[in-house]
């Protein structure tokens, strides 16, 4: 299922590669080379005067002007006072589900569980709402890649995506998928109100535990069935779409992401993910996550800030969320959880809490090679390495200074955004 | 208990600094830059203070310092009058009062918890001045009030009660009457509201002028019988006030239509008004100049978006100003970069789009200022008025400038440090 879906995918991109390089003057064969511009390349070092070579909508090459030579035919895109980052990956969206606060699909409330539910099966590729033309902002603010998740009424919300701005379709957009079981702990109030578990908190942690036991099971079944031979057909349990969805989460071959806020829930997440194992817990918004970041960080739980950025302890300090739990050496995502933040002021979220102290390059870090980390693909997105997708975004200064523009974004090698041949 | 011990510690504090009165106390402030506002900026500026006003302002060379005196180094600060954020609702323990759409007799001092913790943040944010004023649902909703954030009572905190009538038009009436059933279930159901409430209160204003007239005459003549006072009615009271002039309205109103309304029941009624939100008002620009109707620019559509406030833009600010349009920008009160702390990064937001410095960081200061009718005390730094001053660690619109000491009435808010190691 998966492989067939993956070849359909893979035969997809191909056919796009080459509808476009029939009508784009640029040959995806061509090589690209970006020259002059001042790269932060998420990867730890940042080049003043530097070329990146794009081949084949990859980076093939990055380094300073001098060490890389750049190839006789290459085409050039001058580089020269702009600062060129990494895509940005918002690690954390609802965009193209409905208008936050409004009728969203984003939510199936007729049932806490719902492991079977599938992100894509709800986005509209564009944007939907009051804003129609959310995921062209993003991208024109230099977001690049967005993780989709289901909201967070249900315990077990269903699977998220990771997702290419790139238009088209949504399975055009597609990087990965399923890319991670969505979660909510410490949120009853939808299902209180109705008297239905869990209407308490021990309530929804013995759902999810009740769910992933079963699909536990449902796995020893079939590991049963498969060991005893391909013989009587009788003997297979029957297809359980809700259990085969937790059953990638009992195999780790999926991460699980969990939408949770005080302390104590946070806790009761990473009980839950020693006892299954989790292949990788991400923990959503977590805004007590300060008072355990020792605990997180030991344990390596990764911690996706936002929207919230700061708050204020019981002394009445200041938290510098984001700040803080790196320092305490914690994995950082910051998201926008758009649209409760818009999308397209990502950047801006990492700015608040460089603001407050967060340095410069880990700020950048939590928008770009953190969250893609977080998804599992830091080895295609989140840096500029050579091997990596060529997804950049041009600004025309300091990235976090809201007063710079973003002047082009690429993904994949391909110029998807210029400021300049935007209407006005 | 713990944090019950921090929270008696605290009010012993704010008692004591309460207790202690006037501050009977002359001090400088010296070093840093001094943007006053009200005239051009100073570089190494002195701003001399004197029982909680401001007694001088001027460069080094040309103030003199009164020996002994103490002195607030803000070497390398740059020193504003304390921010005005021109309308929250901070301090509120519940909601609108849903029982009637015209509950104009009601004022928000009422309803004012002055130990609400986000009256410290917002102070610490370098926010001294606020409006507080209820929320979208009534018609015509509670009495505002301008406050500052500090004090143990509400009428420690006020600076202007009543400040305003506050009137809503669109969406927020209209979702929660029309799904009772109830008046208004429609944008012209709320018109209608606001036209027959003036209608009456026309009268009452009108009876109770003349009955003031004749006590007046009949002051003069001994024998004349003077026609007696119309019975008091709390709820036409404060709109006959708005009728004769003495309360501005702030009208708060998003789409294009909304405004309209708001313009055609200003030109039928002649009050004085203030349009809260206008997200389309670039639309009408100069329709709302040539009214000379201040605008408070709700959002800079960093938040959710709603269907009335889809059309949103950044550059609402700049061309409302360029319309001639007297522009303050208030605080979005959501999450993240919208938060309330962040009100001056709204102001760099509108730089962003076109609005020119000066004008930006007026429109959190003076223009607010006067705009909620307190500009005789707040709202720059100029003699006689409240030294209400911030000092921020930079240009107070980059991103990275933080807020090292707030003053409010020459009293220095206490501000916590932040939290930075762990906890033990």
């Amino acid at each position: 299922m998966i492989h067939r879906k993956a070849i359909s995918a893979a035969i997809t991109a191909a056919l796009i590669m080459a509808a476009a390089s029939m009508a784009h003057a640029v040959n995806e064969e061509q090589i690209q080379a970006v020259v002059g511009a001042r790269i932060l390349t998420a990867a730890g070092f940042e080049i003043d005067n530097g070329v990146i070579l794009i081949k084949e909508g990859k980076i093939a090459a990055v380094g300073a002007v001098g060490d890389i030579s750049v190839p006789a035919g290459a085409r050039i895109v001058a580089g020269a006072g702009f600062v060129v980052t990494p895509g940005l990956i918002d690690s954390h969206s609802h965009l193209g589900l409905g208008p936050s606060g409004g009728v969203t699909e984003d939510n199936e409330t007729s049932d806490p569980i719902t492991p079977q539910l599938r992100i894509i099966d709800s986005i509209h590729p564009e944007g939907v709402g009051p804003d129609q033309h959310q995921f062209r902002n993003a991208l024109a603010e230099g977001v690049t890649t967005v993780a989709a998740r289901p909201g967070s009424s249900n315990v077990i919300g269903g699977q998220s995506a990771v997702l290419k701005l790139r238009g088209g379709t949504v399975d055009d957009m597609i990087l990965r998928f399923p890319s991670d079981m969505k979660m909510a702990l410490g949120r009853k109030g939808y299902y209180a109100s109705k008297g239905v578990m869990p209407t308490t908190k021990m309530g929804a942690v013995f759902l999810a535990r009740k769910a992933l036991v079963e699909a536990e099971e449902y796995g020893k079944a079939l590991d049963r069935r498969k060991n005893a031979g391909a013989g009587d057909s009788k003997d297979a349990p029957a297809r359980d779409l809700k259990k085969e969805a937790l059953l990638k989460v009992i195999k780790r071959e999926i991460p699980v992401h969990i939408h949770v806020s005080s302390a104590d829930d946070i806790m009761t997440a990473v009980r839950l993910s020693d006892e299954f194992g989790f292949l990788r817990l991400s923990l959503g918004h977590a805004v007590e996550a300060y008072k355990v970041a020792g605990e997180l960080a030991r344990r390596g739980v990764i911690v996706v800030v936002g929207p919230q950025m700061i708050t204020y302890d019981d002394q009445g300090r200041l938290v510098n969320l984001a700040g803080y739990l790196k320092e305490k050496g914690v994995q950082v995502d910051i998201m926008t959880d758009a649209d409760v933040v818009q999308q397209a002021f990502l950047r801006c979220q990492a700015a608040v809490a460089v603001k407050y102290g967060m340095l410069p390059q880990d700020a950048l870090r939590s928008i770009t090679i953190n969250p893609a980390r977080t998804l599992g693909l830091e080895d295609r997105i989140g840096s500029i390495e050579p091997g990596k997708d060529a997804d950049l975004a041009f600004f025309d200064g300091d990235p976090f200074d809201p007063a710079s523009q973003v002047v082009m974004v690429f993904i994949d090698g391909r110029a998807v955004y210029e400021a300049e041949k935007e209407p006005k | 208990m713990k944090q019950m011990g921090a929270g008696l510690i605290l009010l012993i504090m704010m008692t004591v600094a309460a207790a202690a009165g006037n501050v009977e106390e002359t001090f400088a402030v010296c070093g840093g830059r001094v943007v006053p506002i009200a005239g051009p900026e100073i570089e190494n500026g002195v701003i001399l203070v004197e029982n909680g006003k401001i007694k001088a302002v001027g460069a080094a060379s040309e103030i003199s310092i009164p020996p002994g005196i103490p002195i607030i180094d803000a070497a390398g600060g740059w020193i504003l009058p304390g921010l005005v954020d021109s309308f929250a609702s901070a301090g509120q323990a519940g909601g609108d009062e849903i029982s009637d759409p015209v509950t104009a007799g009601l004022r928000i001092l009422d309803d004012l918890n002055p130990f609400d913790k986000r009256f410290e943040q917002t102070a610490r944010a370098g926010i001294t001045t606020l409006m507080i004023g209820p929320g979208r649902i009534n018609v015509i909703g509670a009495r505002t009030a301008v406050i500052k954030p500090r004090g143990l009572t509400a009428e420690d905190m006020v600076l202007l009660e009543p400040a305003s009538i506050k009137i809503s038009l669109g969406e927020g009436p209209k979702a929660a009457f029309g799904e009772k059933g109830r008046l208004p279930g429609t944008r012209m159901g709320s018109a209608y509201v606001v036209r027959k409430a003036l209608l009456e209160a026309a009268e009452y204003s009108q009876k109770r002028r003349q009955a003031e007239a004749e006590k007046a005459a009949a002051t003069r003549k001994k024998d004349a019988k003077p026609a007696a006072a119309p019975a008091r009615n709390l709820d036409l009271e404060p709109l006959a006030d708005l009728l004769e002039g003495k309360l501005p309205a702030f009208i708060e109103c998003h789409r294009v239509d909304d405004i309209q309304t708001a313009l055609r029941l200003v030109d039928e009624f002649g009050f004085r008004a203030v349009l809260l939100g206008a997200e389309e008002g670039w639309k009408i620009a100069g329709q709302i100049a040539g009214r000379n109707i201040p605008v408070v620019v709700g959002s800079m559509g960093t938040g959710p978006k709603r269907e009335e406030t889809k059309n949103v833009k950044l550059g609402n600010a700049a061309e409302l100003v360029k319309a001639g349009v007297k522009v303050a920008i208030g605080a979005e009160d959501a999450l993240g970069i919208g938060a309330r702390e962040e009100l001056v990064l709204s102001a760099a937001l509108a730089v962003k789009a076109g609005l020119d410095r000066p004008t930006a960081l007026r429109a959190v200061t003076l223009t607010a200022a006067e705009i909620l009718g307190v500009a005789s005390r707040v709202g720059s730094i100029e003699p006689g008025k409240d030294a209400d001053l911030v000092i921020f660690t930079g240009d107070p619109l980059h991103y990275q400038t933080r807020v090292a000491r707030v003053l409010i009435e020459g009293r220095p808010i206490p501000v916590p440090e932040q939290l930075r190691k762990p906890r033990p």
